[in-house]
């Protein structure tokens, strides 16, 4: 296996007496396609926000390509190298997409407090935003407002947002929730050709994305990783079948 | 792009030979609409493009003024700058304190930033008189404008100039600023802060100096009106003059650029022409944001850009019947609300009431209003706004029906997906 781009140890988070993550420990290789999957309330979206910076762990050590990263700033994080999509679209809905994407783009190009040059001007972001776009098969949508996308492409802006940064690992929060077969399968293929040369971290609940998908799966239950490995050996693994796959519920 | 243009040039010829065609009192007056539609595009950069509403922007207002003042009374009351760029020390006073301002504000967003600033504006109006040294006391400062680069400053004419003169390069700087990284992540921040964030931005920063930014831009506001009034007073630090920039620029429209000046100039303007006429003038400005924001929450701009959206899609000669009936149902209804408030604050005044007592018991002296004499109790008082409502009535039904049936002829894109997709606006 290759060196671990993402990895996490033994991490705990509780709010107030309810502990949600009761000690995790996962390890994502650079350039792996990692899926986290487990039933509803397993955590996975908690664990998403705590390897993104949106909660602070209450125990345990995240570590991005070495270095710590638990309890720092989303910001921090993401320009560490970590880029993230929500489960519930999250883009500026009232913008053009290639506003969208070129918010995404700037950030990289340190832009941030820029006020002495125009934004028009800039070459290389207006190049790498377009470019985006075509990567995500929305460059004929570009002057189209963000909010008034069909679903699917929304989540294909999503999913140019998130690229923007040129990050080493991106986390996906459940892509094709809402999405039709065709648009399952299109995207399937989107986030296979974008995501080659960094890693990826996927929620999501259609097994059939999960197992073409994911190099490696980890089942997330109550808060605690109770196998990972190969779609294969996931498969064959009479505990998760028990658990999650809707053989006969435990006990 | 190039009809904007021409039409831009124009309104700039026209301001600038305002000053040969008014009178000294009407310079004045532009003076002040000058300075109130500057004001509100300051605020505006932090209310409609960064969505960060406000209730306390006349802090940074009088702070720009008072820097002005403390600026023009120094060396001896030589100044310290010549007059025509002591603007500069209103900006540097108003950044400064936005930025500390900005930076306890925009910890928190919406209703508590809201709160936050308008604490800030209400200790500065409350201390303010306490500070005899800083801010004059009760009395304020007053200073004289010195001459420079050969001009007096004496007449109202070389004022109006120098006012303009700021006023445009400040909002050329406003419309610039709309189109560099920061400005479009202004809007990034009105749309999804927490986005943002996870894109990799410190919000946080982005924010203050947006908001810092915005108080530059109130403080040469401030500062202009201190070099027209040759003084400051704590005042300036009221909450009537947060509460303004909000209603104008909102009556304006938020989401042009230009929309916020043209609202403040317009209720400058009438402020200035009507309050002599009638005390009720708060009462019709309070109706007119009222209005504005339940029937056109995009502001007079927004009604210009429907109307000429309009007149693109269906032709100029199609809609004109309907905007000539809208305008005349307005002008009934305004006529007919004119009316009616103006009886009615004379009838229920003190001086009515002593008249009436005068009179005895059963009579009603008549009211003198718009040169006439009305009988309270006189038939054609009460026919004359009737008429005008049911006049207004019927043309808002003529040219409801004349927009429907163009639309019938002509199905319309959906509402505001036309122009809000356009690139090249500004928010």
């Amino acid at each position: 296996m290759s060196a671990a781009i993402l990895s996490l140890a033994d991490v705990h988070k509780s709010f107030g007496p309810v502990e949600i993550i009761r000690g995790v420990s996962l390890t994502v290789g650079a350039n792996e396609r990692h899926a986290v999957i487990g039933p509803n309330g397993a955590g996975k979206s908690t664990l998403f926000h705590l390897i993104s910076g949106q909660l602070r762990p209450s125990a345990g050590g995240i570590f991005l390509a070495g270095e710590p990263i638990a309890g720092h700033s989303p910001q921090a994080v993401n320009r560490l190298g970590l880029a993230r999509s929500f489960q519930i679209t999250n883009i500026f809905p009232r913008l053009s997409v290639f506003e969208n994407i070129r918010l995404a783009v700037m950030r990289s190009h340190g832009l941030q407090y820029c006020f002495w040059q125009w934004v028009d001007r800039n070459r290389r972001v207006r190049e790498q935003s377009e470019a985006l776009l075509e990567s995500v098969r929305l460059g004929h949508r570009a002057g189209a407002v963000a909010g008034e996308l069909s679903y699917s492409e929304q989540r294909s802006l999503e999913i140019a947002m998130t690229l923007a940064s040129d990050p080493r690992i991106i986390l996906l929060d459940e892509p094709m929730a809402g999405m039709s077969r065709e648009e399952t399968q299109y995207t399937t293929a989107l986030i296979r050709e974008v995501t080659q040369g960094r890693a990826l971290l996927i929620v999501e609940h259609d097994m059939e994305v999960v197992f073409s998908l994911s190099e490696r799966v980890s089942v997330l239950v109550y808060g605690r990783i109770i196998a990972s490995g190969t779609p294969g050996e996931i498969r064959g693994n009479a505990q998760v079948r028990e658990a999650y796959l809707g053989e006969e519920a435990t006990a | 792009m190039k009809v904007r243009m021409v039409l831009l040039a124009a309104g700039v010829c026209v301001l600038a030979a305002a000053p040969l065609l008014l009178s000294d009192g009407l310079v004045n007056a532009a003076i002040s609409m000058l300075i109130a539609a500057l004001f509100a595009c300051a605020y505006n950069l932090l209310c409609g493009q960064a969505g960060m509403l406000s209730f306390g922007h006349s802090a940074y207002f009088g702070v720009g003024a008072f820097a002005t003042i403390h600026a023009m009374n120094a060396v001896d009351g030589a100044g310290l700058l010549p007059t025509p760029l002591m603007p500069l020390a209103g900006a540097l006073g108003g950044l400064l304190f936005g930025f500390a301002a900005g930076w306890f504000s925009t910890q928190r967003t919406g209703a508590y930033f809201a709160m936050i600033t308008l604490a800030i504006a209400e200790l500065l109006h409350a201390i303010a008189p306490q500070l005899k040294g800083v801010f004059g006391g009760e009395a304020g400062i007053s200073s004289m404008r010195m001459p420079a680069w050969g001009w007096d400053f004496g007449s109202t004419t070389e004022v109006y100039y120098l006012t303009l003169a700021w006023v445009l390069a400040s909002l050329a700087g406003l419309y610039l600023l709309t189109r560099t990284p920061l400005g479009r992540l202004a809007l990034g921040i009105r749309e999804n802060s927490h986005r943002l964030r996870f894109l990799g931005y410190e919000v946080h920063r982005v924010s203050v100096l947006i908001f810092a930014l915005s108080g530059m831009f109130s403080g040469i506001a401030g500062s202009l009106q201190v070099l027209s009034n040759e003084s400051a007073n704590y005042v300036m630090f009221d909450t009537s003059l947060s509460a303004a920039v909000v209603l104008n620029t909102y009556i304006g429209g938020v989401h042009a650029f230009l929309g916020p000046a043209l609202g403040a100039a317009l209720v400058t303007f009438f402020g200035y022409a009507v309050s002599d006429l009638t005390q009720s003038w708060l009462l019709y400005q309070g109706v007119l944001f009222v209005l504005v924001i339940m029937f056109m929450p995009t502001g007079l701009a927004g009604l210009l850009d429907l109307a000429c959206g309009s007149a693109r899609r269906y032709g100029a000669r199609a809609v004109a019947p309907a905007a000539g009936l809208y305008v005349l149902a307005g002008g009934a209804y305004a006529a007919a609300l004119v009316f009616l408030t103006e009886l009615l604050q004379r009838l229920f005044s003190q001086d009515y009431r002593s008249l009436a007592q005068a009179a005895g018991a059963g009579h009603w002296p008549p009211v003198r209003m718009f040169g006439h004499d009305w009988t309270p109790l006189g038939t054609w008082t009460w026919v004359a706004p009737a008429a005008l409502i049911v006049a207004g009535w019927l043309c808002w039904r003529a040219a409801t029906a004349v927009v429907r049936r163009l639309q019938e002829a002509a199905p319309a894109v959906p509402a505001g997906a036309a122009g809000m997709a356009s690139p090249g606006r500004t928010a």
